[in-house]
């Protein structure tokens, strides 16, 4: 019997991106599954486009993604396009710390998939993002969508010149153009 | 009943070159928002045929006035250049207290009808445009009240609905919503969407609205049983495949709806001509 409202998705909200929530409902029960197929999403999100980091958990990764996503309902995150660059804050507080810090493929491949999210949802007018690390002197861009035959785009810029640490672990300014002509000052993330 | 592809991204351009060039398809559906860099005069020649126009990320129930105005003057410059078949856009939640689904959220049909009804005017009149709004695939039982939602919406808005069939076969497997109760928003409706569903990971299973697979037998069956009522002159329908993307399976499914709903009037006159 299941004594909690689920008469629809609305009633469920709450609990569609909270594993904590979720064991509350009776695993028989529709509602229970309904919540599952969400919090898979958030899962696939993580671990399909950065792989590296079950190396860190195990092959189910959930020594990451249950006390990430714990963590992240605690700080109300957004779960926007810096979805990724997040879980590399947590990962950097947590007992995967010095491992993560030992090999730069995680990071690199965190900002990459935080770049190309932000390039596939972000409805603005900017062009381009770029992400900018306290851990690397390498930036990453992601660029939208420029043409009907192409996709977005993810660049590795090692910059000759580095530029200053944003204050911050990550920080980030967007462009206006298709061009990397300027740099306007690092932007903190937004929760 | 014309049919048409979905075009979200730059790597099937190809395909759908060669599905139009084949004539498995009379018309592309392009996922705009996604193409809101693209110069339009070059999304306007990209392919040779009619074009409609699906809205992905305009968040019409959440975003705030001057966010959608500013979404509506690019979309504008979209539509004078493509002078789409149609508009459609997405009635569902994108976040919850500010926080993203990565699984988008149902709305709930009876509390939120007249929030909802504003909210579509209001965008429509900020677009400027009758816009087509998508049925969601309801799991919870609160998908059953859909139907008589859309109608209403449909009578005091002037909106359409881009009824998606497939959306509906998942709400007829998860919370049981009759085929029949969507009858009157069928015969009302001009541009259809039909796609592949698969179950969830576990029990009980819930169908799940994927784009992944090849059309299924009771989705299928519900377009045969509906014939007459979704097809009408002027009607669309875009098979849309966002992955698993090969062209010979998408090719098979294309000619089981051509085998249901027969050439399109538009095409039975250019095929008189050529012969």
């Amino acid at each position: 019997m299941l004594s909690l409202p689920s008469r629809t998705d609305r009633d469920l909200y709450p609990a569609l991106m909270s594993p904590v929530l979720c064991a509350n409902y009776p695993t028989d029960h529709k509602a229970f599954v309904r919540i599952d197929v969400s919090l898979r999403i958030y899962w696939h999100t993580l671990f399909d486009i950065c792989p590296e980091l079950l190396e860190l958990s195990g092959p189910d990764g959930m020594s990451i993604f249950r006390p990430f996503m714990a963590w992240a309902g605690e700080k109300k995150l957004a779960f926007d396009w810096s979805y990724y660059l997040w879980v590399y804050v947590w990962l950097r507080q947590s007992p995967f710390k010095d491992r993560l810090l030992a090999d730069d493929k995680y990071l690199r491949s965190i900002m990459a998939a935080s770049a190309a999210r932000w390039a596939i949802l972000d409805r603005g007018r900017d062009c381009g993002i770029v992400i900018g690390c306290a851990d690397t002197k390498n930036l990453v861009i992601g660029w939208k969508c420029r043409s009907v035959r192409l996709g977005r785009e993810i660049e590795l810029i090692e910059p000759e010149e580095p530029l200053p640490a944003p204050p911050d672990i990550f920080g980030y300014f967007t462009l206006q153009s298709f061009e990397l002509d300027i740099f306007p000052g690092w932007q903190s993330l937004a929760r | 009943m014309r049919l048409g592809f979905n075009f979200t991204l730059g790597d099937t351009y190809d395909m759908v070159q060669r599905l139009i060039a084949e004539r498995h398809i009379d018309y592309c559906e392009f996922l705009i928002d996604n193409f809101f860099c693209v110069d339009p005069n070059e999304l306007a020649k990209a392919f040779d045929c009619p074009i409609g126009l699906h809205i992905m990320y305009s968040k019409f129930l959440e975003a705030d006035r001057p966010m959608l105005v500013d979404f509506a003057a690019r979309l504008r410059d979209y539509i004078d250049a493509l002078n789409p078949i149609y508009v459609s856009d997405h009635i569902l939640r994108f976040s919850h207290e500010g926080r993203a689904f990565f699984h988008l959220g149902e709305i709930d049909y009876s509390a939120e009808y007249e929030f909802v009804r504003d909210r579509v005017l209001q965008w429509q009149e900020i677009v400027g445009q009758r816009i087509h709004f998508e049925n969601y695939p309801s799991i919870m039982d609160g998908g059953r009240e859909a139907p008589a939602f859309f109608e209403r919406l449909m009578k005091e808005t002037g909106a359409g609905v881009l009824f998606d069939a497939s959306n509906a076969v998942c709400s007829n497997r998860n919370c049981g919503t009759p085929f029949e109760a969507w009858r009157n928003v069928i015969a009302g409706a001009q541009h259809f969407h039909v796609a592949g569903y698969r179950n969830s990971l576990i029990e009980p299973f819930i169908s799940l609205d994927t784009h992944a697979e090849a059309l299924a037998p009771d989705t299928l069956a519900f377009l045969e049983n509906f014939r007459s009522v979704f097809d009408k002159p002027g009607a669309t329908m875009t098979y849309e495949r966002d992955d698993q993307i090969e062209f010979d399976d998408i090719v098979a499914d294309l000619k089981l709806l051509r085998n249901l709903f027969g050439e399109p009037e538009e095409r039975r006159h250019d095929l008189a001509l050529s012969a």
